[in-house]
């Protein structure tokens, strides 16, 4: 395999330099490559760049059309949306990560190989939850009228499903198997020699975490954290179902809701310039997420 | 770790804890579903049968993910065959590609896709754009969610056909089979394929459950796929969306589940980890664990 560094970060397809490079460009790798490259091109590429063209192009003074970011400075009218998005991404993550983290410490404590790959399927198949069904599950639940809600008297302590607090509990139900699902690993590789060599050289198990333990699982648990952060900003389905349209705006639902109002009220660019945020929110998140990823991975080869 | 084998119980309360947690909203739903009034009752599943327009949302359905399978392996397949074979300075390209749709979160996509169909029914009734975004938009065939779908698979499924093409002679099969006379194509259908058994069954479980549980694009775009059928009817009859949410939140865990196996057993890491089983030490990091999957099915 001929993978270097300079092919790697080639950005887009360029046939000619493949053919001059690699000198194997014949006719079936290009009948071969031709579906992909259109169904990327008609289904991804062309509606982002155009998305990003949408949200960037603004009418200018002459009657045309110009290079603006006055849609971008339009989304002040968005700002409950994405304050509470940003709101409840955060909460959501930061007790996602704890209760994520605790429990898949204590997984690796446990040291069952079999639970331990048990819990690796269900929680990456849990970690893909997140649509209409779990809403509708959540609001039979803790719902107003739902089984649990007058059982724990949820009533008493002003909890309402339909709030920032209720996407908080049930974004949990993707977020802590998420959580799971990126830290057991590096919990299970914990070596056990370390603790070992920690133990022989007169340290104790407080030692051993705050000496070692910690500081090698630090950059996935933030990692971890990031990534919860992301799948919460970006989650659609569930929400929508939970929440319906504006008694609690969140950005995605304010993308949807401005994409219905349609093209003549302004509505779709305004929907484009929220979905160029959310794609640079989604390409930071993933950035920090790999680069925390592979920091913790030289530790646990 | 003397303090954690004295109280070795308290290691178990938030696993219990996270587990009860995963477990009460499904049970009550599955109570809620059936009971009714208190007594046991299938009624609220009495809409599977007489509701036409599950009926019709469920066809759809099966057929957008017969041909998302179908359009998906049809489009992978020979390009990544392609890129090991004859282009391999083009494989990170290729990667990258396939990787981006990850970063896209579906919401954001589908009003891509809402942009540029628009965009093609406003130039002009009858001209070739507009006919294409109302060919595309087909209410009986919505072939824009085949495409999209094909797109949002294409992260996980592009690693898995990769990574089992990588563990084949693939060279020296599709020699061996061109002087035996196959056609190139007649190759890769006839012996690359099985030899991808388990990669092109994930691909096809993933696919699956993808189709029958993804929810924005389809909403956005108003296709009426289960899970938007479900949203729609809640407002009249909440008790049977509530039956049949728990019927499709099943039937995705179920497929989802079904592609998690078999992509641990097909990937080359976890079969030598079986194999070593026996003699495993607690630090064998190398164990099933599947790589963090970072895309949601159903966003």
């Amino acid at each position: 395999m001929n993978r270097t560094a300079a092919s790697a970060a080639a950005p887009a397809s360029t046939p000619t330099r493949g053919r001059r490079a690699g000198g194997a460009l014949s006719s079936p790798a290009v009948l071969a490559l031709a579906p992909m490259t259109l169904v990327l091109l008609a289904f991804f590429i062309v509606p982002i760049l155009g998305m990003g063209m949408v949200a960037f192009t603004v009418d200018a003074p002459d009657g045309g059309t110009a290079l603006g970011l006055d849609h971008f400075l339009g989304l002040t009218d968005h700002s409950r949306a994405i304050g509470n998005s940003v709101k409840v991404s955060l909460v959501g993550a930061a007790i996602g990560a704890l209760i994520g983290t605790i429990t898949s410490f204590c997984i690796a404590q446990i040291r069952s190989r079999r639970l331990d790959s048990v819990v690796a399927v269900l929680s990456s198949v849990l970690a893909n939850d997140g649509g209409a069904p779990l809403a509708f599950s959540f609001i039979v639940t803790l719902g107003n009228t739902g089984l649990l809600f007058g059982l724990l008297g949820l009533d008493a302590i002003g909890f309402s499903l339909y709030s920032w607090q209720g996407l908080v509990v049930m974004y949990q139900y993707f977020l802590i198997p998420t959580m799971i699902m990126v830290t057991l690993p590096t919990f299970v590789g914990l070596r056990r020699e370390w603790q070992e060599a920690n133990t022989a050289l007169g340290g104790s198990p407080w030692t051993f975490w705050r000496r070692v333990g910690l500081p090698v699982a630090t950059p996935a648990l933030l990692g971890g954290w990031i990534l919860l952060f992301g799948s919460a900003y970006a989650t659609h389905a569930s929400a929508a179902v939970l929440i319906g349209t504006g008694v609690y705006p969140l950005v995605p639902l304010s993308i949807a809701s401005e994409l219905r109002s349609g093209a003549s009220g302004g509505g779709e660019a305004t929907a484009m310039a929220l979905g160029v945020t959310m794609v640079v929110i989604a390409i930071v998140v993933l950035f920090l997420f790999t680069r925390l990823q592979r920091r913790s991975a030289r530790w646990l080869q | 770790m003397a303090p954690v084998t004295r109280h070795g119980w308290l290691r178990w309360l938030p696993v219990v804890a996270v587990a009860v947690y995963i477990a009460v909203p499904l049970i009550c739903s599955v109570i809620y579903a059936v009971f009714p009034g208190g007594s046991f009752s299938l009624r609220a599943y009495s809409v599977l049968t007489e509701d036409a327009s599950l009926l019709a949302a469920a066809l759809r359905t099966v057929t957008v993910a017969g041909l998302t399978i179908a359009a998906l392996l049809a489009v992978l397949v020979p390009a990544v065959v392609a890129v090991h074979l004859w282009a391999p300075r083009l494989r990170p390209v290729l990667e990258i590609l396939c990787t981006l749709p990850l970063v896209v979160p579906a919401i954001a996509l589908a009003a891509g896709i809402v942009g540029l169909l628009r965009w093609g029914a406003q130039q002009g009734r009858g001209s070739f754009a507009s006919q294409i975004s109302q060919f595309m938009q087909n209410p009986d065939l919505p072939l824009i969610l085949v495409g999209t779908y094909v797109v949002l698979c294409l992260p996980f499924t592009f690693r898995s056909i990769d990574a089992g093409l990588r563990t084949i002679p693939l060279k020296a099969m599709v020699e061996g089979s061109a002087s035996l006379g196959s056609s190139t194509w007649g190759t890769i259908w006839r012996v690359v394929m099985p030899n991808i058994r388990g990669p092109v069954l994930f691909s096809i479980f993933f696919a699956t459950a993808l189709c029958f549980g993804e929810f924005s694009v389809a909403a956005t775009l108003s296709q009426q796929t289960v899970p938007v059928w479900l949203f729609t009817v809640s407002n009249t009859d909440f008790r049977a969306s509530i039956a049949v949410a728990v019927l499709l939140n099943l039937t995705t865990w179920a497929l989802m589940l079904t592609a998690t196996l078999i992509a641990g057993r097909s990937a080359p890491s976890a079969r030598t980890t079986d194999a070593a089983e026996d003699i495993s030490t607690p630090d064998d990091d190398a164990g099933p664990v599947p790589t963090p999957d970072l895309q949601k099915v159903s966003v």
